[in-house]
């Protein structure tokens, strides 16, 4: 059983990020990169898994510069046992992403792709429900619990309702959200092992072509003073002439 | 500059005298997956000891034991022995790095800097392969806590007057003595303990808590390190293996001697652990404490504080990892050296770069206690009660200054092997490395002539010497960061050439006029520490 585990390399989620004065994208000088954490805990997850169930081999894989080669070791030192790193330095939107991933599923047959629910730095939550239709496997998005069986696969995920668990078979695509589990230290030994497992770097499977374009990247504005009011009258008063009541 | 760049500057102890090299380490030029260590440290910090420092203070008894354990189980207490005895057998530069990370806490970081340094550095460097078998691995994989023991009631400073003595009785050693200040004492399982072979000859032994006549006193009763152990080891008649003895009869002080210099250094990365700390609890509560209807980190005053604090630490870390990289050059050429002799190759390692070491203890310590200090005051009043983290920090980080060899001693010693190098002709100053190397250059020469300098003299020189490495170390890393390290190290400049000339006043008597400062925005450099929530890195 083969688990493919998508790795993306992201601004370090706790940094401030400052746009560039062009307006064109966000200022990387000087800012830490990491793993997206939800990815993270998709590789905890594909590595839980596999103390279970030993047979099952763990590729973890990037699509992105050469620098993504750190995020791609972080992964093996978390337990993954190869990498693929689709090495381009073009700009991909959602759709171009989950197309050169699935060129990538077609090629490394994985029986399950567990992929962060979405990334802490573009924030669609698009790539794992566009691979699941362009490769027409079933799909189960914000996962909070996983069990695999033999070629099924129930999911546990939270909705706005409550929880609800769905079985599939696999092959299957899994998003994962925050509280599938919480991912281990990283023992040194594994680091250092990590460095002799195997990264494979490949050319994208086609041309980038995005078919969504980044008008302006602006900062947050600043918040302005509140106002205090002296009563509920008021306060209603203060609401209406806004349109806000 | 440009033409002592050309220059090759040969890499031996000392040579920063000489002028500034091409270039030097970096915290900056770790590699990604050292990156990754250091980023683990600093979570383990975050997740399994600050959240525990009361407890810890309380000495609850098992906690810390069980938290070395579970850093063992990740590789945080041997990472730079040998993998043979279950270690990681990564440089002492690295090593280093993380250790500054697990150091977030003082208390902690004294258990697990010498669970994971001192303790086990006599036997990696001096210990026979089978000492190193038995007593190693226990250590790297945290089942077992360490301890050294040179300090007597009686002999601190002034070391080799220690009283402990050793005999040959019945085919054991038998040891007398009371070995004080001892670190991890309630824990350790084993010890390595400096005596006296018939009272005269300096030699190391690995001993065991449960040898007979091995017992630990009470807790001392201390101003800080609270959750840390600090005891008296006593022997009486305590029996210990013939085979036990580290290294050779009566050459105890080249393995007490040689542990200290290493010791230094990490003591360097373990004292700014907790000036990290301290600054990211004292930026918090700057933008977080409102008076006069805004944050109180947007007051000049309060900018300066962290301008300087940030340079400070700036410097230091640029002066320990320089340093670090030093000593992992000195081991590696000292083992081509000596290919048959592992144990000259290890001498030269450790000994070739100790005034360097000597500097960053004294920088890097004083720097702490100036960034605790100011941190303190941003917090006021508050910053007086027990209700605020920085108190426990202030009453901590007090020792740095005074273990691993006080200030005092380590000023001394770096004074006296300047004039000895410079006597002997190894040590050449160089001209143009600046203001600071300048002074120091004259400073130095000015002091050979004398018949019995003072030591307030001698002080001076140490400090000139100090400025000169930690400047030329700061200015080397600039390139990494210009924008940002160009203005912490101006900020430094500002401080130092004024320390320098002070110091340099104080050796020759005449007046010095200072460069004009240079322009810093210390807003900006504040605003910088405000983002990240603690030095500038």
């Amino acid at each position: 059983m083969k688990i493919m585990v998508t790795v993306k390399r992201v601004i370090d989620p706790y940094a401030k990020v400052r746009p560039l004065s062009d307006g064109s994208g966000v200022d990387t000088t000087g800012v830490k990169f990491d793993a997206n954490p939800f990815d993270e805990i998709a590789v905890e997850e594909a590595v839980r898994q596999k103390e279970k169930n030993p047979v099952i081999e763990i590729v973890a894989v990037s699509l992105g510069g050469t620098e993504c080669e750190e995020q791609l070791r972080k992964a093996l030192a978390m337990g993954a046992d190869k990498a693929v790193l689709i090495e381009s330095s073009e700009n991909y939107d959602t759709l171009a992403v989950a197309e050169e991933f699935v060129a990538l599923v077609k090629a490394e047959s994985p029986d399950l792709v567990l992929m962060g629910k979405q990334s802490t730095d573009g924030d669609n939550n698009q790539v794992g429900q566009m691979m699941a239709a362009l490769l027409g496997w079933p799909q189960a998005t914000f996962a909070s619990k996983l069990e695999l069986a033999d070629g099924t696969a129930r999911v546990t995920r939270e909705t706005d309702t409550g929880e609800e668990t769905l079985e599939m078979n696999l092959p299957a695509i899994v998003t994962t959200d925050l509280r599938l589990n919480e991912p281990r230290y990283i023992a040194l030994p594994g680091i250092i092992k990590a460095r002799s497992k195997p990264l494979e770097k490949r050319p994208p499977s086609s041309t980038a072509t995005s078919r969504v374009k980044t008008v302006k990247v602006e900062a947050v504005p600043a918040r302005s003073a509140g106002k205090k009011v002296g009563s509920v009258d008021e306060l209603v008063a203060e609401l209406s002439a806004r349109g806000l009541f | 500059m440009a033409s002592l760049e050309s220059q090759s500057i040969p890499a031996t102890g000392c040579s920063f005298l000489q002028g500034a090299p091409a270039s030097a380490f970096a915290p900056e030029d770790f590699s990604s997956d050292e990156r990754l260590m250091v980023q683990m440290a600093e979570q383990f910090s975050q997740k399994e000891i600050l959240p525990n420092l009361d407890r810890m203070d309380a000495q609850e008894e098992g906690l810390v034991p069980t938290i070395v354990q579970h850093a063992g189980a990740l590789g945080f207490c041997g990472p730079d022995t040998s993998a043979d005895f279950g270690g990681l057998g990564l440089g002492k530069n690295l090593a280093a790095r993380i250790l500054e990370y697990l150091s977030l806490n003082a208390s902690f970081s004294v258990t697990i800097g010498i669970t994971s340094g001192i303790s086990q550095v006599g036997l990696q460097l001096f210990g026979s392969r089978e000492l190193q078998e038995k007593y190693l691995p226990p250590l790297c994989s945290g089942e077992h806590i360490g301890a050294y023991c040179l300090s007597e009631p009686n002999s601190g400073t002034d070391s080799l007057s220690l009283s402990t003595r050793a005999d040959q009785h019945g085919g054991k050693w038998v040891l007398n003595g009371t070995k004080m200040w001892i670190s991890n004492a309630k824990w350790a399982n084993q010890f390595l303990v400096m005596a006296k072979v018939g009272g005269e000859k300096i030699s190391a032994f690995l001993v065991e808590r449960d040898f007979p006549g091995v017992s630990i006193s009470r807790e001392e009763h201390k101003m800080g390190l609270k959750g840390s152990s600090t005891a008296r080891v006593m022997l009486e008649n305590a029996e210990v293996p013939l085979e036990n003895m580290v290294y050779e009869e009566g050459r105890g002080h080249i393995v007490a001697f040689n542990a200290l210099n290493l010791g230094r250094f990490k003591l360097s990365s373990m004292s700014i652990g907790p000036a990290r700390q301290a600054m990211t609890h004292a930026s918090e509560y700057a933008l977080d404490r409102k008076q006069f209807g805004q944050s109180i980190g947007r007051f000049g005053l309060i900018e300066q504080k962290f301008a300087k604090m940030a340079a400070l630490f700036y410097a230091a870390e640029s002066a320990i990892y320089r340093t670090g990289a030093l000593i992992d050059s000195a081991f590696e050429s000292g083992h081509a050296q000596y290919p048959d002799d592992r144990i000259k190759g290890n001498i030269r390692g450790a000994e070739e770069y100790s005034v360097e070491c000597s500097i960053c203890k004294v920088f890097s310590t004083e720097a702490e206690g100036q960034i605790v200090d100011e941190c303190l005051q941003v917090y006021g009043g508050y910053g007086f009660t027990e209700e605020f983290p920085i108190a426990r920090i202030y009453r901590d980080c007090r020792v740095s200054r005074i273990y691993e060899g006080t200030n005092e001693i380590n000023r001394f010693f770096i004074a006296d092997r300047l004039l000895r190098r410079m006597r002997a002709g190894t040590v050449i100053f160089g001209p143009g490395d600046g203001f600071i190397h300048d002074l120091c250059g004259e400073a130095c020469a000015l002091v050979s002539n004398l018949e019995n300098p003072h030591q307030a003299v001698l002080g001076a020189l140490a400090d000139l010497a100090i400025l000169t490495y930690v400047e030329q170390s700061a200015r080397l890393r600039v390139s990494r960061n210009p924008a940002a390290f160009g203005q912490l190290h101006a900020v430094f400049c500002n401080w130092a050439n004024a320390e320098a000339a002070r110091a340099y006043q104080l050796i020759s008597g005449n007046p010095v006029s200072l460069p004009a400062p240079a322009a810093v925005d210390l807003g900006a450099i504040a605003g910088l520490v405000y983002e990240k929530r603690g030095p500038v890195n």
